[in-house]
């Protein structure tokens, strides 16, 4: 154990009469960023942090240390003891975590060694060299983090858990014309990187960014989704899956458990041990995660719980997070998906969505780096990109067919903490997609 | 500490060093979080390090941050932020430079009325209880929260062309809500809305009127629970100050980073229509607006003595009566466009990387009151508090959705209208704009959440705004 999460938790136990939670967290990042087929910046970072929550019957207070040690500790320890008495009680706090189990154990590489910082200025030098034969440059982001955090509570609960993350995303731009593609790879080992096909795919899509650019109205559009578009409505739609949710009157699901509300191909796991996946093995209070169906059949199952809102609202606790989102597939085929639309849309991407109404599901996004017209059967012209108004609930009821395989979609956590996480989702095929307005830029 | 920054500055010189800098910061921060009156988080952190260090090798920066300020961190990060660079370099095909700036150096310490970090907790405690007690789910309330955040960040900054800066900042976000339920729909309030942070203590919460208005919140989401939506194809808008400044943020604060220029944010924040093109000619706006990028401010978030890469803060005008100046930009890209660094590269924390961000970026007030400029609309609707907003990745094509909108009617506000949603293509809307108000009603609006980067970083930054009129804008969304 580390020596100042040791440090602390002895300090602890001379107060029999708090309960705590304490997490130490261990973190770095290898961040190269490019742009016009070249460094932007080159960045390493590191943190150490200790977080603890101490209680007290009803009444709790947190501090967070950041590059703890021992003085920080007494002195952050002392504020605490000193105004928790003071403190006002939550009355819906009953207990901490007190789910034990412990998972199944992994070896984990640390990534950022994995892959040195020469091997991708070399592995991108390449992919820029192809990419220029068609006047595109490559702009994007490929990140390794590493982390390792230990977690403990006055339950008697004390895990350890490694992540080592990879984020790789390249987006081809068009010198000229800004026509927009982008290809991503996502997990946690460097064995599913298959450089070549990675290439081979973003040069397909540079081929159809070549197509002339047109703009479309406004209007309900049959439309192929790609799986990171379905992979991000699912996890808008998880939003009112979370038992917070339920807690805040905004959820969409609240009250329809085991009620029918999709097609019989829609189903939605949070599957943590997925292989293709960037795995996670507890719950941010330390219960093990593991598979949970959200969504089978068509039908509603769980909400996602932890230990405070199972308490306050009586749902079964499983602590899971809702961010390892699995899409199951179907059975079509991407090309004969595509040859069945007359008049439609294939949307690669989505951009800046935003809730109207949490509860209704109903937002407004748009879509981004590759917006594509299906005319007769084909792709065959480059749209502008289009704002969509929507209710995710009414793209899930609309699905045709969902895609034989599913890809793994990586998702960077940029708003606040930086974190990497992964959604696994086949192409989709939804009828009366609402296109609000066109943005008349690519 | 000056002691320490200077001589780290002093460890990167070498001959293939054109650049460098050296940022630390130690970081107060205390949050006071209730829920349906019930105390949910209190948190804190004290004095929590950070250090970074950027060089300039052969065209390419290089950069390595930690929260460890020990002497064998700094050498390892020095180690560190070169490798960066010159592996970077290697991927490169036009070497970044810019123009030295002459050495200076400067010390700011901002003193609240009401310390946040010095004042009883207790008494800090109690007052967030009182408020959120005054909200507390009842009626068709189901749920609120009423919450503090309270930050004091000191900063050194040292580079090697001689600049230091050392400052001491406070702010502060208020914020409450609530959420009112008839069973089958939800209908929020919050006051006074999203941009709601200052650069102050914690009379800020006194300043904003918090407990004056818990009773309009808890009456107004109750009222839209039963209110119309707008049907109306296009009608002419007021946009209140605390939304208006998050349209003016998302719509030309984020198109005139000029970094989006370049395209070093298509991967996660995106790109803008802006073209270099443009400066000097391009109508952005209707003459009547005159939009100016001023960290010489010291009431707003953003106020500095000198950026992240000791460029000296400046008021620069973005857009002059209506058409496109200048740019908000960091030395490289300055350069680039042949014109002066505007003084806005800025990092949330010292080890995060600087990038081109807004500082205090301001309407300049035009004239009257609201209550003048309400009585001069003739139909229209008067929207205010952030709800929902989303904008492409050309910061081109937006959509806003405000919690409330009042209807106008002859002059006069005549009822309400829930989820006003309205959208438009920049350029356009910016055009339709034909009055600003004045002095009277021209505050700043601030945040502490604007999302940029990769390693994400979240800035404090402030708007500038007056209530101003938009004549005959789309607010009719069909789903």
């Amino acid at each position: 154990m580390n020596e100042q999460l040791k440090y602390l938790q002895s300090a602890l136990q001379k107060n029999p009469e708090l309960k705590y939670t304490l997490v130490l967290n261990l973190w770095q990042t290898d961040f190269l960023r490019f742009y016009q087929s070249q460094t932007n910046y080159n960045i390493s970072k590191d943190s150490s942090s200790l977080n603890a929550t101490l209680y007290k019957g009803k009444k709790s207070c947190s501090f967070n240390i950041d590059h703890p040690d021992h003085p920080k500790i007494d002195a952050a320890l002392a504020a605490a003891l000193e105004m928790i008495d003071a403190m006002p009680e939550d009355p819906d706090f009953v207990d901490i975590e007190d789910d034990l189990t412990l998972a199944e154990p992994r070896q984990i590489v640390n990534n950022i060694e994995a892959f040195s910082l020469d091997k991708k200025t070399r592995f991108l030098n390449d992919l820029a060299t192809r990419a220029a034969q068609y006047d595109f440059e490559l702009y994007g982001t490929f990140i390794c983090n590493y982390q390792r955090y230990h977690l403990l509570n006055s339950n008697g609960l004390d895990k350890t858990s490694t992540l080592s993350p990879i984020y790789l995303e390249v987006k081809a731009v068009h010198k000229d014309s800004q026509v927009t593609v982008l290809q991503t790879f996502g997990a946690d080992d460097f064995k599913h990187f298959d450089e070549a096909a990675f290439g081979e795919s973003l040069l397909r899509k540079i081929v159809l960014g070549q197509n002339p650019v047109v703009d479309v109205q406004p209007g309900e559009y049959e439309v192929i989704l790609a799986p990171r578009c379905v992979a991000e409505f699912a996890q808008y739609l998880s939003f009112g899956m979370r038992a917070q949710a339920v807690d805040s009157h905004n959820s969409f699901f609240e009250g329809k458990v085991d009620q029918k509300l999709f097609p019989a191909m829609f189903s939605l796991t949070d599957d943590p041990a997925d292989p293709r996946m960037i795995r996670m093995d507890y719950g941010d209070q330390g219960h093990i995660y593991r598979p949970l169906k959200l969504i089978e059949g068509g039908y509603f199952r769980a909400f996602m719980c932890g230990q405070y809102f199972h308490h306050k609202l009586g749902l079964p606790k499983n602590g899971n997070l809702g961010v390892c989102l699995k899409v199951d597939c179907g059975a079509a085929k991407l090309p004969d998906m595509i040859a069945s639309v007359k008049k439609g849309l294939y949307i690669s991407s989505l951009h800046y969505m935003n809730f109207i109404n949490a509860r209704e599901t109903s937002l407004t996004g748009l879509t981004r780096d590759g917006t594509f017209l299906i005319e007769d059967g084909k792709i065959t012209k480059v749209v502008n990109n289009l704002r969509f108004t929507e209710r995710i609930s009414r793209i899930f009821e609309n699905l045709i067919e969902l895609e034989d395989t599913a890809q793994t979609i990586p998702f960077s956590g940029n708003y606040a903490e930086f974190s990497v996480s992964s959604a696994k989702a086949p192409h989709a095929r939804v009828k009366g997609f609402n296109i609000s307005s066109s943005t008349r830029t690519i | 500490m000056k002691e320490k920054i200077q001589k780290i500055i002093e460890n990167l010189a070498a001959p293939d060093v054109s650049f460098a800098d050296v940022r630390i910061t130690f970081t107060d921060y205390e949050s006071i979080f209730f829920m349906n009156a019930n105390l949910r988080d209190y948190s804190s952190s004290k004095g929590s390090p950070a250090i970074g260090i950027r060089v300039l090798i052969d065209g390419c920066f290089g950069f390595a941050g930690s929260k460890d300020l020990s002497d064998a961190s700094i050498q390892r990060l020095i180690f560190r932020a070169r490798a960066n660079a010159i592996h970077g370099a290697k991927f490169q095909k036009e070497k970044l430079t810019f123009p030295e700036l002459p050495a200076v150096s400067g010390e700011y310490e901002y003193k609240p009325e009401i310390d946040p970090f010095a004042m009883p907790k207790a008494e800090k405690l109690d007052y967030l209880q009182r408020l959120a007690t005054a909200i507390k789910p009842a009626g068709k309330i189901v749920h609120s929260y009423a919450a503090g955040q309270f930050e004091r960040q000191e900063k050194y900054y040292a580079n090697s062309e001689g600049s230091f800066n050392h400052m001491i900042v406070t702010n502060t976000l208020p914020m409450m809500m609530v959420v009112a339920s008839d069973g089958k729909q939800t209908q929020s309030r919050t006051w006074p809305g999203h941009m709601s942070a200052g650069r102050a203590g914690f009379e800020l919460f006194h300043q904003q009127r918090f407990e004056e208005n818990t009773e309009r919140i808890i009456q107004e989401a109750t009222d839209l629970l039963s209110a119309d939506v707008i049907t109306e194809e296009k009608a002419d808008i007021i946009i209140g100050a605390g939304h208006l400044a998050l349209q003016l943020h998302e719509s030309v604060g984020h198109a005139t980073e000029a970094d989006r220029i370049f395209g070093q944010e298509i991967s996660y924040a995106g790109k803008t229509f802006v073209k270099p093109s443009m400066l000097g000619k391009f109508k952005y706006g209707s003459d009547i607006l005159n939009i100016y990028s001023d960290s010489t401010d010291p009431r707003g978030l953003g106020y500095h003595l000198m950026d992240d890469e000791g460029v000296p803060g400046r008021r620069v005008d973005i857009i002059k009566k209506g058409i496109l100046m200048d740019q908000q930009s960091s030395r490289h890209i300055a350069h680039k466009l042949g014109l002066q660094p505007s003084s806005n590269m800025k990092a949330s924390f010292a080890d995060d990387f600087p990038l081109v961000r807004m500082t205090n970026l301001c309407i300049a007030p035009g004239k009257g009151s609201l209550e003048q400029l309400i009585a001069s609309t003739q139909r229209g609707y008067f929207l205010d508090f952030t709800k929902t907003w989303s904008i492409d990745d050309n910061r081109n094509n937006f959509q806003f959705t405000t919690e409330i909108g009042y209807k106008i009617h002859d002059g006069k506000i005549t009822g309400i209208v829930k989820e006003p949603t309205y959208f438009g293509i920049t350029p356009e809307f910016w055009n339709a704009c034909d009055a600003i108000c004045g002095e009277e009603e021209w505050a700043y609006h601030s945040t502490f959440h604007c999302g940029k980067g990769e390693p994400g970083q979240v800035m404090r930054l402030s708007h500038g705004v007056a209530p101003a009129r938009f004549r005959d804008i789309n607010v009719s969304v069909k789903m």
